[in-house]
């Protein structure tokens, strides 16, 4: 008992008043880690709400095999082109970097991030440019999808696709800015106590998203500048007329955007690894091994882009491709299995964010395994270009990368809002969004093996049952976000009041108040030794004290406290 | 902010005010960022030289013939110069380690003029190599050539540029005394910085003039 008060954090007072963010800090210039990390989550949701309207006109226009909803060919390029690009570059890599600014430095007991003016100017380039990229499509907008291939990019779009790459410059200035930030918060402002193998997970997911955005985007801002000066000043380094290389496009890109498919996901695993713990009462399974697979894909995964270009590769470099495709599969299997290890005999608790991260679990590991088969070069050449590939990559980015995030918002909302989310809604939220997920994405599969053409509005008779299911599918997962979106404007004001630790979870960021105070903690505050370490009477003690210092949960809300002390009966 | 480190009474003469534990770590953090931004910038210039080397490997015949013509005096100058700066640069940080902010004001002054020369030379060359027709435009003689060069030439020279102004508010501030024999931290990252962008000047003379 004594060592556990030992570990508390010093001097937080239950009267402690937390600061609630309002809208003019949100409208505002702030340099406050928490309301950054708000203003990167809204500005995401926003984006997330154009980027699904963009969708739900792609299913519309697929139900049938003819051009009905758009004009012609040209208006569907730039349709699936922007949905792609907003999807990407303006939701889920923002939204992870919302949930690494609001929690990283409240995981590391720390007051702010390292540099907060330059937090704030990070994030504050990314709705400017958000918004330069929408308004091309007043002047023509992009029509080379999401991977701008030249020379469609360069000389069959008009001039949207130079406000395209010019938004994506400022998007990878700001990302690079901000990842810059990260590394140094999560390197040097650990608190005295907590060794990089005492870090949470998140912590550790965030300081591989940002390695690789250190390393990675810069050659998409190389990319980029080649592309703009092909466009407006007459070079043609992508124009094999002028002595350049349409490949060598094909190549920076997806030297880029092969990580770049990492600093999509590795949030994600970061936040599964603290809500699949914190629910299931049970300390993680393979802490270290968790932690060093995310850097193991970070450096990994700069050695596979290629397997995006198999059928334009000499045949010789296929096969070393297609073996570090093969090998990046095996950190991300090491990480499930730890994260079915950590579930496996634990007390489940049936939240909406554990449903998400459960959610996740599956149908990732179905991204992932048709990853695998997408790697393997005879397959590979069956299904290039086809929805196959579409299905692949939305089971990673949407079951993967969105339903983790879907879990943090469930997870950490009562903590920045200091209220909860209505479960009932969540609930519902889930059970709508993850059978309309598969049924939308999983036929995508078929529909892929038997021949059809990704980026096309125009397709054979045969496969319209499979578009027809798709899309009225589709259309009930695009409702399904409502329902988030409702549940969040009326638990803001309504909801039941959350308390400091509602999940009653070990890391820093419960040990203070819901919301935290402006400078996160009163006083230093001192980590518990082990952030997973649920199910010890000591544990349970500390989770007691903190919930006397700093407030309790409303009842009905969130985890009962007399349910904390797990000890495993065996030993 | 209980861990102040406190200095014995605050005399206005004392030579190195006692920095806080805060300060300390928040100077590392910053040339901690300085060196990560520094590796961002490695990889935007690799992949412009990676593009000139392409072009090299495949078109031999073309760069030689504008060697040939333009010859590698000129550039072998200004790559002179911009190593004397990076020396100048080495001797602003060692002068005000010592505490001489004369000297600083001094070696940061030489190297701020030191890159504007190389910056005007650039510029010299440029309408040299332009004359002989490695242009932009459509059509021009060594229009493939121009492609390949200006953009990693001219990129490096924007550094330079930033660096001169980077260079002249450095002795702005310490006009106004702000560096001394203990604080130094804007010296030593705008050093840094010099340095890479000389650094790099090495890699693309020897891989775009040498080669």
């Amino acid at each position: 008992m004594a060592s556990s008060v030992a570990s508390l954090p010093i001097g937080g007072l239950r009267t402690s008043q937390g600061k609630q963010i309002t809208l003019r800090d949100l409208l505002g210039w702030s340099v406050d880690h928490k309301v950054i990390g708000v203003q990167y989550g809204i500005t995401a949701l926003i984006f997330f709400i154009i980027g699904g309207t963009l969708a739900m006109l792609i299913r519309w226009e697929l139900l049938t095999p003819a051009l009905d909803l758009m004009a012609n060919g040209s208006a569907y390029n730039s349709l699936f082109s922007l949905h792609g690009t907003v999807m990407i570059f303006l939701w889920i890599i923002p939204m992870g970097a919302a949930f690494g600014n609001y929690v990283v430095p409240l995981q590391l007991g720390a007051k702010d991030m390292a540099f907060p003016w330059l937090n704030a100017f990070a994030f504050w380039m990314i709705p400017p440019a958000g918004f330069f990229m929408l308004l091309g499509w007043f002047v023509g907008p992009p029509e080379a999808g999401w991977t701008s291939y030249p020379p469609l990019s360069t000389m069959f779009t008009p001039d949207g696709q130079t406000m395209w790459a010019i938004s994506l410059h400022l998007l990878g200035i700001s990302s690079i800015l901000g990842a810059i930030n990260f590394i140094v918060t999560i390197a040097n402002m650990r608190p005295e106590g907590m060794g990089w193998f005492q870090m949470p997970l998140f912590c550790w997911a965030i300081l591989a998203t940002s390695i690789i955005i250190v390393m990675a985007t810069p050659f998409l801002a190389g990319a980029l500048t080649l592309l703009i000066l092909d466009r407006v000043a007459g070079t043609a380094f992508f124009n094999p007329a002028g002595g350049g290389d349409v490949l060598l496009w094909q190549n920076i890109f997806w030297f880029y955007s092969h990580p770049a498919v990492y600093i999509m996901v590795l949030p994600a695993f970061g936040i599964i690894s603290e809500v699949l713990s914190t629910h299931s009462r049970k300390p993680i399974f393979g802490y270290r091994m968790i932690a060093l697979s995310s850097m193991a894909i970070a450096v990994v995964g700069f050695t596979v882009w290629a397997h995006h270009m198999f059928t334009a590769l000499t045949p010789t470099l296929r096969i070393p491709f297609m073996i570090t495709s093969m090998i990046i599969a095996v950190p991300t299997g090491i990480k499930v299995f730890s994260w079915l290890g950590t579930i496996w005999g634990g007390k489940i608790r049936w939240t909406s964010a554990m449903l998400f991260a459960l959610g996740f679990l599956s149908m990732f590991v179905i991204g992932g395994i048709n990853g695998v088969m997408l790697g393997s070069i005879p397959f590979d050449l069956h299904v290039h270009d086809t929805y196959f590939v579409v299905s692949h990559l939305h089971f990673v980015l949407f079951g993967g990368s969105v339903f983790g995030l879907f879990a943090g918002i469930y997870h950490w909302f009562p903590k920045v809002t200091g209220r909860m989310l209505n479960e009932r809604l969540g609930k519902l939220h889930f059970a709508l969004a993850y059978p309309s997920f598969f049924l939308t994405f999983f036929p995508m599969q078929i529909a892929g093996i038997l021949g059809m053409p990704r980026r096309v509005a125009i397709y054979a008779p045969e496969l319209q049952q499979w578009n027809v299911l798709i899309s009225i599918a589709s259309f009930v997962l695009g409702i399904s976000t409502f329902v988030l979106l409702y549940n969040i404007v009326i638990s803001v004001r309504s909801g039941k009041i959350a308390g400091a630790n509602p999940w009653r979870a070990l890391s820093m960021e419960w040990a203070t108040t819901s919301p935290p105070p402006a400078t996160n903690f009163i006083g230093d505050p001192v980590p518990y030794k082990d952030p997973y370490g649920y199910g010890t009477k000591e544990s349970a003690a500390y989770l007691d004290t903190i919930e006397k210092r700093f407030g309790e949960t409303e009842p009905g809300a969130g985890e009962k406290a007399g349910q904390a002390l797990e000890v495993p009966s065996g030993d | 902010m209980s861990e102040i480190v406190q200095s014995p009474a605050p005399t206005s003469h004392a030579p190195a005010r006692a920095r806080t534990k805060a300060q300390v770590a928040h100077e590392n953090n910053i040339k901690f960022a300085v060196w990560l931004y520094l590796g961002s910038e490695v990889v935007i210039f690799a992949i412009l030289i990676g593009a000139y080397a392409v072009f090299r490997y495949n078109n031999p015949d073309i760069v030689n013939e504008v060697h040939a013509n333009t010859g590698v005096g000129l550039v072998a100058l200004n790559t002179f110069l911009l190593l004397a700066s990076s020396w100048c640069m080495v001797m602003g940080l060692r002068s005000i380690q010592m505490d001489d902010k004369k000297g600083l004001i001094n070696w940061i002054g030489a190297t701020a003029v030191l890159g504007s020369i190389f910056i005007a030379l650039q510029a010299v060359e440029y309408s040299a190599l332009s004359s002989e027709g490695v242009l932009l435009t459509p059509g021009a003689e060594f229009q493939n050539f121009a492609a390949h060069f200006y953009p990693p030439t001219f990129f490096h020279g924007l550094h330079v540029l930033v660096g001169v102004v980077w260079a002249l508010r450095v002795i702005w501030r310490a006009r106004g005394g702000h560096y001394s024999a203990t604080n130094y931290l804007g010296v030593e990252t705008f050093g840094l910085y010099w340095h890479f962008v000389d650094v790099v000047w090495i890699v693309l003379f020897t891989v775009i003039y040498l080669w």
